[in-house]
Order: C-alpha cells, then structure tokens, then sequence
C-alpha cells in the first residue's frame, strides 16, 4: 500500500533552495510558527507544516481549494526568515507553492485580479480620470506612462498570461 | 554638488495614483532639502507579495526591467514605498549575486532589447535621507517643531526584512532608522512592542478578519503607549492603519481614531507647510491634533 503520493517536481524545487551551498534541512523546532504573526492569530495557518509539506513532495495536502488561507494567508513579511536557526528561506518555499497555487485557479480572487491588472496595463493600480485631475489640482507632474506593450511583450515570453488564466480583452 | 542630490523617483502605483497627497508632501520635502528627484516610464514595481506569489519569473523579469531604465539614465533609485523598495532591492540583489538567475532573465529581457547589468542602487527614502542627507541636514531645515507631540513609529516588514539583502543596519526586531529621522522634527517617540510587527495590510487578500484582528493588536499596543500619532514610511500600511480604523469600529464596537502620518508629511510640517498645503483633510482619521496644538486651532 503506498501511503502517500509525493509530487516529485515540488519537492525537487523546494529541495533545489536548499542545497545552493550546503544542506539545510528543517528540522521542525517550529520557531517559525511561535514567532509569525498569522499564525498567532489563526492557526489554519502553519508555516512549519508547509515547510514540511514542501520537503516531502506533499504538495497536494495544502494545493487545494479548501485550505487556500492555509497558504495564502502568508504575507510575506519574512519574520520566519530571520529567525530559522537552520537559515531556510521559508518564503521562498512558500513562492513555489503559491506559484503552483496560482497556476490551479486555487488563488485569492483579489491575486488572480491584481496579476491580470498588471498583465493588462502593466501596472497593478492604473491611474483614473479622477486621481489624475486630483495630481493636477496639487501641481503634481503629469508621471511618464510605462511601455506597456514592452511589458507584455515581457510577460508573454515568461508565459504570465498562462500562468494566471488571463484573456485578452476577458477580466 | 554631489551626484547623489539627482535621482529617479519611484513613487509606486499606491502613491501616484491613488494617494497623491503623500507624494506631494515628499516632493515638497525633497525640494526643501535641496534634492533633484527626476520621473522615468516605470512600469509596476512589481508588488512583491502579489507578483511574486503569481510567478516568480515575471516578477523577477519586470522588476529587472524597472533597474534598465534607471541603468540606461545611469541614476539610482529612491523609492516611497516599502514594497517597491523591497521588490527592486531583491530582484538587484539576485541579479548581482546569482549568475544563473542573470543570464535567464536576460535572455528574457533580450526579446525588448534590454540588458540588466547591475550599475545602479535601491534605497528606501527614509534610508536615503538617514545615509545621504543625514540628520542634521535635516534639523536646519526644520522651522515649527513638533514639541510634545508623541509618535509612535511603524517601519514596516518590507523595508527592513530580508536584513541580509535589505541592508538598512536595523535590528529587525528593535529598528531604529525611522525613530532617527522622526526625532529630528523635535517629536517624541514612544516605545510599543509590537513596533517591528505587521500591521495586517497583506492578510486582507486572503482573510478580512485575521487583517483587522492583526491591525487591532498592532494599534492597540500604541495606543496603550499613549501615541498622539502613528508615523510610516510605506502606503499599503498608511492604507491598511488609515483605511480600516473604521472596519475596526464596527468589527469590535470599539473607538479607534489614531491619526497616521507619513514620514514625509512629518518632515514637511516641521519644516513650516500647514495642514491645509499637504491637504491633510484627505486622510480618513484627520490629524487634527496637527491644527489643535501646532496650528493655533485655525482650520
């Protein structure tokens, strides 16, 4: 009987962050835990177990609809990085899952929409009539507006629109 | 004259175009101070939890592309946002140390004939003013100090953390950079313990209610303190302290009202703008102890 399935591209990826100069391996102190702010506030959330989950290959544990606060509620504010005594770079672990997250549809609603702002105008937050009368109002410079052509240009060749499900002319 | 007083501002998306206000008293800060901000076509930072967490490829490769425009105007970056800062510091960093990182996201960058080759520097505007200007600099320039108004400060997770790439010379869990420049306008600082703590903004994406209850502990703790005023330096935490007090009111039937000024609306009352010219009424909790005690009470 297998007892579990390990997604082997997950764990090579994640095992990848931890061998750039010598093995880091978590040993599960779960210091990362006591000291994250989240995790204080909800448990749901447990970067511990995410870790651990990412070293095994355990990915589908948390790459489901249901436990989307179990990952996502992560906000990267790098508290656990700094205080792993085995030096792990927690988010990083983290980024991968997320990113896998993103390409299942699994994402919050409000990541899926900022990725398709950025892939439609090239910026996360556009500018709008009102705010640029406002600017105006304040004697603020009319900003350079960024290529977004270039931009896109860039994101088609990383497969972004892919990635995050974005059609054109579709929000 | 220095090269350093000519930079290329990165106001942000937040900022620019959505709080216009905060931008406004940093320009009239950095003029006071004698400093030559320049504005260049940035595209998105991008936003290093949102872009990041989508693919961190595209992340990598836009930030890279934000850095050859500055490359090309051979200027460093001064940025208004943590979460800029943070986004363009890292993805500087990695392209500068990781060789293989470099040659994927160029041969990325080559499609838009562009070449990330690492000539130019990041800082935070709070870094800059610490390092480049300096604090006595910025004392001559001050004219109505703040006497007696106390300050509770809120660096911000992104700007100070990863330390090992950030490089702000702060103890991430006691930071002292913000307290530096802030003391500087004659106002008092209070201690509180969740100082170096988050205030929530991210959460919100995932979960309103660990947000608020994260934002409730953080303001708490200054209140308790006996903060007059809350001081940052990034626009999603001015957003999420600003913004959400009035979640806060109808989540837990409890007052909140703690006004939140940004580092440069600070500086810029020290150093003689009103009220009225930084178009405070804009934020959501009004300072008005600004106009009560420094003010004379004229409105």
């Amino acid at each position: 009987m297998r007892l579990f399935t390990p997604n082997l591209e997950v764990k090579k990826k994640v095992l990848d962050l931890h061998m750039v100069e010598k093995v880091k391996y978590c040993y599960q102190c779960s210091r990362c835990t006591e000291h994250c702010p989240v995790s204080q506030l909800d448990s749901r959330y447990d970067p511990r177990v995410i870790v651990m989950q990412g070293l095994l290959g355990l990915s589908h544990m948390i790459l489901q609809p249901e436990k989307q606060f179990d990952l996502w509620a992560c906000q990267t504010c790098d508290m656990c990085n700094e205080l792993c005594p085995n030096d792990i770079v927690l988010t990083d672990i983290f980024t991968i899952l997320k990113n896998q997250s993103m390409k299942m549809g699994l994402a919050p609603e409000a990541y899926q929409s900022q990725a398709k702002m950025v892939m439609q105008t090239g910026q996360a937050i556009p500018l709008q009539d009102a705010i640029a009368r406002r600017r105006e109002k304040m004697a603020l410079p009319t900003l350079p507006l960024p290529d977004v052509g270039e931009i896109q240009k860039i994101l088609k060749a990383t497969q972004f629109d892919k990635k995050i499900g974005y059609e054109e002319g579709k929000k | 004259m220095t090269s350093t007083e000519e930079f290329l501002l990165f106001e942000g998306c937040l900022i620019a175009q959505r709080l216009p206000y905060l931008e406004k008293s940093a320009r009239l800060v950095f003029e006071k101070l004698g400093l030559k901000p320049k504005d260049a076509p940035f595209g998105c930072c991008p936003d290093p939890i949102g872009i990041q967490c989508s693919d961190y490829t595209s992340w990598l490769s836009l930030g890279a592309r934000n850095l050859t425009i500055a490359e090309q105007e051979g200027k460093n970056i001064v940025s208004l946002c943590n979460g800029c800062t943070q986004t363009l510091t890292v993805a500087n960093y990695e392209l500068k140390h990781s060789e293989s990182k470099r040659k994927k996201i160029n041969k990325i960058l080559k499609e838009v004939g562009r070449e990330f080759k690492g000539t130019i520097n990041v800082s935070h505007f709070l870094t800059y003013l610490l390092e480049e200007v300096g604090v006595d600099a910025i004392k001559e320039k001050v004219t109505k100090p703040l006497t007696g108004l106390k300050v509770a400060c809120h660096s911000g997770c992104h700007y100070m953390r990863p330390s090992e790439i950030m490089q702000t010379e702060e103890d991430h869990e006691s930071p002292k950079n913000l307290r530096k420049i802030v003391a500087s306008t004659g106002a008092s600082i209070v201690d509180y313990d969740e100082e170096h703590l988050c205030c929530g903004y991210a959460i919100m994406n995932a979960d309103q209610d660990v947000s608020l209850r994260r934002l409730q502990k953080k303001l708490d703790s200054a209140i308790n303190a006996g903060a007059d005023v809350m001081c940052l330096i990034c626009p999603s935490c001015f957003s999420q302290i600003d913004n959400n007090q009035r979640n806060l009111k109808k989540k837990f039937e409890k007052e909140y009202n703690i006004p939140v000024l940004f580092l440069s609306e600070i500086l810029a009352l020290a150093m003689g703008f009103s009220f009225d010219e930084l178009e405070l009424k804009m934020h959501l909790q009004k300072p008005k102890i600004i106009q009560d005690k420094f003010e004379g009470g004229a409105a």
